[in-house]
Order: structure tokens, then sequence, then C-alpha cells
């Protein structure tokens, strides 16, 4: 596809509907987008010990995230250096070397060939310490405080310099771990969308639609069922069971790179209980006692890292979404521990991850019932433009490199399509 | 005495209730403590310690239910049709002093809502049964899904 071509596929308040539907569209995003931007693929607690491993995708190419023995963390296309079978068919596990199960050939965990049978059938005209034969490694790998990003792309802006003004984001959640990390366990919730991945991503910075798609979990009083112990449910809609106002109240933020982080929700603060309390005791031993109101006080709901990974503030969890094909996308949620607080706090969040962010959850469903009727209803070709022109003028630059907007603002959804856009039309 | 036969029956019951849609006569099985339980691992032991798919008390049943009968419920407009098949019931366990026993069985699962392909799920149930009078009351239920650790369209009805 051409520049023409994609140009004409975003203007600044509409995306054309062939964006979503085409899969030569889809095709190019792979190259272009998840080819050559910072990719999540995983956090350095999943693979702690050296020989951890867990496997995953990159623009559909299998990939290895594992710990090397000298510590350092590694991620591998996942291809024999032979005849191009897959080495790693496990999920997860921990192996001192990675064997192929088709002729044997095994790789170190940094992908150098470590051995392979029958060498001597190799004739001098064969380099067997060509590292070709090895499995590769995926050209960029970088961490940002424990979570993994990898670029398919040799050449592109420092992973703190992509990250820019999110990086406060995963700054403030580490700031609640008292042992000063966070980490992945407890397994994940994975579902699967049909229908395009974008449409996933641009949920996550619209605060449009809450009230309207997740209207079957709303009390009469507008209030939503309780998301942790004590809590009185958000208010999703005001008090008279009707007013919106306070969600434009909660903020939106937008970046060039295509990042998007929204508000903190409305909510009574947090539970007096002896659980917390002994938490508010490990924060004042890590940042001063006079800090940790500070410490606890949320300045954004989710973070939304352009294309592929969200991290949610309140009830912690790192969201990614893998694109699978056009119309087909597989999201997978893991709950996120603060190192150092108390073990019930994990609980807790598992226990109510489950009711947000499981295949069946309470909020979930409904998001990706929507999502599916926008595959579907796209193939009207009676208007080729899907709308994003809520708030459109009204943003403002922050001091922080971002623009600022009404928290039903659809300008998280148009820096995303920017930055698309500047990828898709890259040399 | 408890046999297979009241068990089975039971359950039988139970899994009607479901198909019909009468999520409230549903949740009365359960005793006032039950749980409904559909891990997301294999002999997942805690469901605290890792997510799970379903993990209702009877509060978050009695919310769930709610949301079922919501006008506005996206993912079940329409509705799902679902069939449950069971089987192969055995009782893995009695407590006669209790008055409890622990009780498994096979299930299959259809689910057809008009406009999407229909879906199978099949798996174990596992019971943890009270006997009330002739009946039981379900002090847990958990359903293993064969494929619980699996990729999963969006669920809304248990299993």
């Amino acid at each position: 596809m051409d520049g023409r071509e994609l140009n004409a596929l975003v203007q600044d308040d509409r995306m054309h509907r062939r964006a979503f539907l085409d899969p030569a569209v889809f095709d190019a995003e792979m190259e272009r987008v998840f080819g050559r931007l910072w990719i999540y693929v995983g956090h350095d607690s999943q693979v702690a010990r050296p020989g951890d491993f867990l496997t995953t995708a990159i623009a559909r190419q299998p990939v290895v995230l594992c710990r090397h023995r000298d510590g350092s963390v590694r991620v591998l296309f996942n291809r024999c250096g032979h005849r191009g079978a897959l080495v790693v068919a496990e999920e997860s596990g921990n192996a001192e070397r990675f064997r192929c199960g088709y002729h044997g050939w095994t790789y170190h965990t940094d992908g150098t060939l470590a051995g392979l049978p029958l060498s001597d059938g190799y004739g001098p005209q064969v380099d067997l310490a060509d590292p070709a034969l090895g499995m590769l490694p995926v050209p960029q790998v970088a961490t940002y405080k424990g979570f993994v990003f990898a670029s398919l792309a040799p050449t592109s802006p420092s992973l703190e310099d992509f990250l820019g003004g999110v990086k406060t984001s995963i700054d403030e959640i580490v700031d609640r771990a008292p042992d000063g990390a966070v980490e992945i366990k407890g397994g994940c919730h994975r579902y699967v969308v049909h229908a395009n991945w974008k449409f996933q991503i641009e949920n996550l910075c619209d605060m449009y639609h809450p009230a309207f798609s997740h209207e079957s979990t709303l009390r009469a009083d507008g209030r939503q069922f309780e998301r942790r112990e004590g809590d009185a449910g958000a208010p999703v809609r005001g008090n008279d069971g009707r007013s919106l106002s306070f969600w434009d109240q909660t903020g939106m933020t937008a970046y060039t790179q295509g990042h998007s982080v929204q508000g903190p929700m409305p909510r009574a603060g947090e539970p007096d209980t002896e659980v917390y309390r002994r938490y508010r005791a490990a924060l004042a031993r890590r940042h001063g006692a006079a800090n940790v109101d500070r410490v606890l006080t949320l300045t954004r709901h989710n973070t939304m890292i352009f294309p592929s990974v969200a991290i949610q503030s309140l009830n912690l969890h790192v969201r990614t979404i893998t694109p699978v094909a056009v119309d087909k996308t597989e999201i997978r949620v893991y709950p996120l521990h603060l190192r150092g607080a108390p073990e019930e706090m994990s609980r807790e969040l598992i226990r109510y991850l489950n009711l947000t962010h499981a295949a069946a959850s309470f909020i979930q469903t409904d998001d990706v019932e929507m999502f599916e009727r926008q595959q579907q209803g796209l193939r009207t070709q009676a208007n080729d433009w899907v709308r994003y022109a809520r708030g459109l003028g009204q943003e403002r630059p922050d001091n922080e490199g971002g623009y600022r907007g009404a928290g039903t603002n659809e300008l998280g959804m148009r820096a995303q399509h920017r930055a698309w856009l500047e990828c898709m039309t890259a040399a | 005495m408890t046999t297979i036969a009241d068990v089975e029956r039971f359950i039988v019951r139970e899994v009607r209730l479901l198909d019909e849609r009468r999520f409230e006569d549903w949740m009365a099985l359960f005793d006032d403590d039950g749980y409904y339980w559909a891990p997301a691992a294999l002999d997942q032991k805690d469901p605290h310690d890792h997510v799970s798919l379903f993990f209702d008390d009877k509060k978050i049943m009695a919310t769930r239910i709610e949301r079922l009968r919501h006008p506005r419920i996206h993912i079940q407009t329409p509705p799902s049709r679902t069939v449950h098949l069971v089987g192969n019931v055995e009782i893995e366990e009695v407590d006669a002093e209790r008055g409890e026993c622990l009780a498994g069985c096979a299930f299959i699962m259809l689910e057809y809502r008009p406009g999407h392909d229909q879906r199978t799920f099949g798996g174990r149930y596992q019971y943890r049964l009270r006997r009330r009078g002739e009946s039981f009351a379900i002090a847990w239920k958990r359903a293993n899904l064969i494929n619980c650790d699996g990729t999963f369209p969006a669920l809304a009805v248990p299993f």
C-alpha cells in the first residue's frame, strides 16, 4: 500500500472503515506498526530465574522471552536455525537449553547454537559457527522498571523516549510497592475478540462509553457493583441515575507517540482495614510517613501504551493486545502485584479482577460484544467513516509533552490514529 | 444413605434450571456460604492465588443474575440458549456424620446465540453436596473445563 492510499484512511476526526476491514491494511500494520514500534513482551518477574521462558508473538512472529544464565533478559525468534520449525512449543517453563523437536538441534538461552546431532556430517564448506544457524535475537530489547519491550526494527528511538509521558504511570505503580518493584503472578485472563485490534485500544481511552456499554452493571442509583472490598460501587451515572458530567472531570491526556492516559475514576478513598493499615506502614518505611498519602493518590486509571499494552492503576493489571488477523484479536489480562504489600491485597485483587476482566466478567463481555458489532456494522458501504470528533479542537498542551482534554474527549483515539498513520507512511 | 441415583437426579435438575434460564432458582440450590467456581488453571487449588473464569459466592452470583436480567446486557442480546448433558456420575466421598458428599460427573454444554456460531464446552463437574431432607444444598460446584487455561470468547452464562 502506498502513502497516498494510506493517507486517505485518516483525517483529523475520522478513520476509514477500510483500516478495520482490509487484510492488506492489517498486513501493512504488522510490518510497519507492530514491526517497528516497541512492543511489550512481558514482565521480567515472569522469567525470574535463569532458564525461565515464556512464548509470545510480535507482529504475528513467534518469539521467546527468556532469562539467560548471565541474568539478562533475552527475546529470541522462536524458529530453528536449521529447517525453521518452532523450537519452543510450551507456553512457559524453565530450560537449560532449547531443543528443536525435529532434528534435535539445541540452543543456549541467548539463542546461540549449543549443538546438533551427527555434526560430523557437515563438511568444511558449512560454518556451524554462523550466527544465522542460531535462534536469532530480536533486534532490540529494553526494560523499563521490569516491563520488557522489544522492537523488530534495528533502529528506533530509545524505549524511554518512546514511553515519554507514560513512564509516570509505571513510576507511580512501582512507587506503590513497598519493596519498590511489581511482579506478575496468578495467571492471566484470556479472551478472543472477533474484531480488529484497534477497537480494543480505542476503548482504553474512551470514558464516553461506560454508562451505555456497561449499563447492565448499574444499579438504579447509577452505581456499579463493588470492585474492591468495602467499596460502595463506583458511580457511573450521577446520584440521579442520569447525569454523566463527572466523566468529563476525570480528564484524558494523549501523547504524540499514540499513548493515552485516563484520569482517575471517582471513588471514595482507601478502606480503613487492618490489611490496609499494614500496607500503609510498609509504604511509610519506604517513602516516609509524610509521603504515603501522595504515593497512594491515583492520578490515572488506564494507561494505553500504543499499540500493544495497557496498564490499569486502580485494580492493578497489565493488558496485552495481540492482533491475530484483521478481524481477530487476543487479549490477556495479568494481575500485577505490589512487592512487599500484604498478600491479602493480591488475593483481593485476583478476586475482583475476575468480575471485571475474566472472559465471563461483568465488564469485558459487553465491550467484546460492541467491538464485534463494530466489525459487523462497518461492512455497510453507505458510510466509509468512523468518527472521533468528540472534543476536537478543545485539547490543550500540558506541561509534560501531552495534550489534555475532558474525560469523554476522543483525543486519545485521534492520537492513536496520527501515530498509526505516521508509522504506516514512514519511509 | 445417598445413592448415585439421588445425586444424578439433583444434578440433572440443577443444569436444567440453567438451560431454562431459571437463574434465581439455580442460585437457591446453593447454601448460604456456597459458591460456584470455574477455574482458569488445571488442578487449581485456590481461587485467590490465580485468576478464574467464574468464582461467585452468593453475593456475586446475585449481581451476575441481576445483570443477566438487565434489558441492556449486550452480550445476551439476543440471549444464549444452552443444553447441558451430564453423565458418568460418581460419588467420590461420603461424610455421613456431616451429611455431606463429594460427587463428580462429566458434562457437555452446547451454547447458541442467534447470529453466532454454536459453541461447545466440556469437562468435569465436582460438587460438595449437603443433605437437605430428600434433596441437597450445594456447598460448592466446580466446573473443570478441559480447556480452562485456553482463550475464551465472551462468556455470560454459567457452565
